[in-house]
């Protein structure tokens, strides 16, 4: 071959390539939506409040039916798309769509009745009988049913189960035994006809709506699959198909890329005014791109705007931010005690063997790095200007966020910003800088040092461990920071009680569900990693479940709010912030309803407006 | 031939052996399991971990999950995946293969076709300005990180002049045929051009600097004097000599082609095997780490076969008995 030919070769590649590229971009201006129909569907006329029959013209502002709107995601699912079996937040934003539980949260957090029409509780909340909504099919056609709910119950319970649910089942009546395999029965969870189910725990409920509130999956699907192989089955992994009662269905899509949700036309509370919804997987770089340019049109949890890119969306006239605050919470955890490696090896957790971590179990030493602590500063002003969160957050006292209905605006709590007062604690516990390196040394005169380990992948958390670091060094506490670690690695640590490590940071993402703490913070329990052992609070966590009290809300708010007074003096964690979160939907999507946990109520109602 | 080649497969076996071994100590030391990152959500009882620990059968010992593993691979299955749940190994391989092998094949056909012509090209006119001004432009491509260029050109030619798709691998889910194949091009060709710029320099400054050693060789210059033009001298007889090392390039290239573009992938959202093996590290899930590994070990062994072929096909000379 000569050059001449290698060169004229070359030119008609790139000829060929810019004229591909000329007929595609043509394409681009309308070919965001491809199943986007004419104007003039033969769709029937709508039969809801946002329907708008002359919907034929392109004027602004417009409902129109059909339609597709594009919803970004950071990250692909896993593709279990099985509620009793998924762990991602992002298969479980694609479930949202599709499955539906009996309660679920209105806009200030508490359960109301979904799937279930009503409820009626006995007088020590042991049972509730349930009456279903009538009139409910699954996507395929056939009735949703009270024997789905039983099914769905004893799925989770099943010996061959081998998920993560079980907590919504495992205080029913007769579980223990129908979970070894030693009944056939499962008397916790009874179906009285078609439209009643009935509900039984062994001891009284606190919170019935919630256990009851579980995602349900249908019986005539998975009923004829061995329990063992749900998972695996194709109905749960989007081979074959996903049936559920929810909205939209999952339709065609690109593993990793994209997943079209189809309108479900016979939903129960009405057709939705879309014909599909795309999920895309999109690079978090170009978002603020995408959403400008309209090839994206909502960007929603678990992702939502990065807080560096906030700024920038606001100024887009296009679009519009939601910013409810999330009911999770970054803190840093002190490790007031170790469990001994024979019980880590053992998976044992006995309060009496703890061992005690001396530099931390003084109570005013943990108040001082609290009081050291600038967090006003770390979350960044109301303008959104500096800080790690670019004011995408706010400070927290206690494990309750603003959002929680156990968070108490009146109370007074918290130790705020005060280096004064923080020298002041170390000094009165006998810290003091006895050789003049700038740091204290402990009671005994011995060099002063707390190991702070801390995972990656939280950019805000991740630039904290550095901030921290030198606010401690102000107040004269030297701070050794581990190298980070992944976070199945820093968990594995933290978990198993190593003990070179004095403080960690770390996160919780706090389900809609019930404010009870005492699943983290209650002496004996896995997740109280930094080991705290405190009787007081043990108590009062007992007393804001104890029955018949526990039935009135106001009686366990201001249980919490004393619970929270108390953790917050006593801090075995330094709470650090909860984020805001920053959800965005372009002005083309119309009928979206304002919920504080989640952007996916009712997607049914959602229609596209030129 | 024949028995060279079948010499060169029996010693894979024990070679991939040694390579899952290697990987899989890797593997099981690091700390954590795939369910270490569900505590997050306290509404998950921990005991119930435990027990999906058992039954993944995460607690045995190292050596017996290597045996259980091995056993399964034997059997011709990669295993189940423990991060993907109710997924395989092989299945998850399957789903996203075929655009790691697009983007690859693409990108390396666009090095080719960049890099060769403009190796040979400055091998020709050595020390002027042409040959400074393509070496430049060359180590340009090699110097800027891929990831700023791949998001430069998701800036200019999607955003600005809206020219190629900004993200994924084609627009719609529910096209097929002919349509498709063009769309998937249509979005294979920022990230191909991403890929494939960044080693253009690789394979230049390679050509460029074995034609000027056959060049300068005595049977050039004899060919030469015989009366030969310059042009058939420089593409018949140098340039195929010059081709050698650049086979042992692309078969070492066979093998990163399957391991993918982490990076690349990831500005794109282009789901290939590179961003499924992150996923897999991160989350420790041991059966496709080992799965992907054993992959990416035979492509690699495959593809320096392939090599050692070639230089018998390109010099006649070389001979294997």
């Amino acid at each position: 071959m000569n050059l001449k030919k290698w060169w004229s070769f070359l030119l008609a590649l790139t000829f060929s390539v810019l004229l591909l590229a000329a007929c595609n971009g043509g394409d681009d201006e309308t070919g965001t939506d491809p199943e986007e129909p004419a104007d003039d569907n033969g769709e029937e006329p709508a039969d809801d409040e946002n329907g708008d029959d002359d919907g034929d013209d392109d004027t602004a502002g417009e409902a129109s039916e059909g339609g597709n709107v594009n919803i970004a995601f950071f990250s692909p699912p896993e593709h279990q798309f099985n509620p009793i079996y998924y762990t991602s937040t992002y298969d479980a934003n694609v479930m949202d769509f599709i499955f539906e539980a009996l309660f679920r949260t209105d806009d200030e957090l508490l359960l109301q009745p979904h799937l279930a029409e009503s409820y009626e509780l006995n007088d020590d909340q042991t049972e509730m009988t349930i009456t279903l909504n009538e009139g409910i099919t699954w996507h395929d056609g056939e009735a949703f049913t009270a024997d789905d709910v039983v099914f769905t119950y004893e799925m989770i319970s099943h010996p061959e189960y081998t998920g993560v649910r079980g907590t919504y089942a495992d205080k029913l009546v007769g579980y223990e035994d129908f979970r070894a395999g030693e009944s056939e029965e499962f008397e916790g969870v009874v179906a009285e006809d078609d439209q009643t189910v009935i509900f039984r725990w062994e001891e009284s409920s606190v919170t019935p709506e919630f256990n009851a509130s579980f995602p349900i999956i249908p019986e005539h699907i998975f009923g004829a699959v061995e329990p063992g192989e749900i998972e695996s089955h194709e109905s749960s992994i989007a081979t074959g198909e996903v049936v559920g009662t929810g909205p939209f269905m999952l339709g065609d899509f690109v593993e990793g890329d994209q997943y079209v949700l189809n309108a479900n036309e016979d939903y129960w509370n009405g057709a939705p005014n879309l014909d599909t919804v795309t999920l895309q997987v999109r690079d978090q770089a170009v978002i603020t791109g995408l959403l400008e340019s309209g090839d994206v049109d909502m960007v929603i949890q678990p992702d939502g705007i990065v807080p560096s890119d906030v700024a920038s969306v606001e100024q887009m006239d296009n679009v519009t931010l939601y910013q409810p605050q999330d009911l999770g919470y970054q803190y840093m955890g002190f490790k007031i005690g170790y469990r001994p490696s024979e019980d880590v090896e053992a998976g044992v957790i006995d309060t009496d063997n703890f061992i005690e971590n001396e530099k931390l179990s003084d109570v005013r030493v943990r108040q001082a790095i609290v009081h050291a602590l600038d967090r006003e500063a770390m979350v960044g002003g109301e303008d959104g200007e500096g800080g790690l969160l670019q004011g995408s957050g706010q400070v927290l006292h206690a494990p309750f966020p603003e959002a929680s209905w156990a968070f108490d605006e009146n109370a007074d709590i918290g130790l705020e910003y005060d280096t004064d007062r923080a020298m002041e604690l170390l000094a009165e516990a006998g810290y003091e800088d006895t050789n003049g390196d700038g740091f204290v040394e402990d009671p005994n005169g011995e060099e002063y040092v707390l190991t702070l380990a801390y995972p990656t992948g939280n950019e805000p958390r991740e630039n904290a461990a550095i901030v921290i670091e030198q606010q401690l060094a102000e107040v004269g506490i030297n701070v050794n920071v581990d190298t980070p670690r992944e976070f199945p690695a820093h968990s594995e640590i933290v978990e198993n009680d190593d003990q070179s490590i004095d403080m960690y940071l770390m996160g919780w993402g706090l389900a809609s569900g019930d404010p009870d703490p005492g699943g983290i913070f209650t002496s004996h329990v896995p997740y109280n990693y930094t080991r705290w052992v405190d009787e007081t609070s043990d108590e009062m966590i007992q007393r804001g479940l104890s029955a018949p009290d526990a039935f009135e809300q106001e009686y366990r708010e201001e249980v919490y709010s004393e619970w929270a007074e108390y953790v917050s003096e006593q801090v075995p964690y330094a709470f650090l912030w909860s984020m805001i979160n920053n959800w965005a939907a372009t002005d083309r999507v119309g009928g979206i309803t304002e919920d504080p946990v989640t952007m996916l109520k009712d997607p049914h109602l959602w229609y596209v407006q030129e | 031939m024949a028995k060279y080649i079948l010499r060169r497969l029996l010693i894979f076996i024990p070679m991939l052996f040694i390579v899952t071994i290697v990987v899989f100590t890797l593997a099981t030391l690091a700390p954590g399991d795939p369910l270490t990152g569900q505590q997050l959500d306290p509404t998950i009882d921990p005991a119930a971990l435990e027990e999906r620990r058992e039954a993944l059968g995460l607690n045995d010992p190292p050596p017996v999950q290597y045996i259980n593993w091995l056993s399964e691979v034997a059997t011709g299955n990669l295993g189940d995946s423990l991060y993907f749940s109710g997924r395989t190994v092989q299945d998850l391989i399957w789903s996203r293969l075929p655009n790691t092998v697009y983007l690859a094949v693409f990108s390396l056909f666009i090095t080719l076709v960049i890099g060769l012509p403009l190796g040979i090209y400055a091998a020709r006119k050595q020390y002027t300005a042409a040959d400074y001004f393509v070496t430049t432009f060359g180590f340009f491509g090699l110097a800027v990180p891929n990831f700023f260029f791949a998001l430069l050109a998701v800036y200019f030619f999607s955003f600005q002049l809206g020219w190629f798709p900004a993200q994924g691998t084609q627009s719609s889910a529910s096209i097929s045929g002919l349509a498709e194949f063009l769309d998937r091009l249509h979005h294979l060709i920022l990230p191909g051009l991403t890929l494939g710029l960044a080693s253009v320099a690789i394979y230049m400054r390679y050509i460029r600097s074995e034609m000027l050693d056959v060049l300068s060789s005595d049977f050039v210059r004899t060919a030469r004097a015989k009366g030969m033009t310059k042009g058939t001298v420089v593409y018949k007889h140098t340039l195929r000599n010059a081709t050698i090392p650049i086979i042992t390039l692309l078969g070492f290239e066979f093998g990163t082609l399957v391991s993918g573009a982490v990076v690349t992938e990831a500005v794109f959202n282009f789901p290939g095997i590179g961003q499924l093996f992150l996923t897999g590290i991160q989350n420790r899930d041991f059966p496709l780490i080992m799965g992907i590994n054993l992959l990416i070990g035979v492509t690699i062994l495959v593809g320096n076969l392939l090599a050692d072929i070639m230089y018998a096909v390109v010099d006649p000379r070389i001979r294997y008995d």
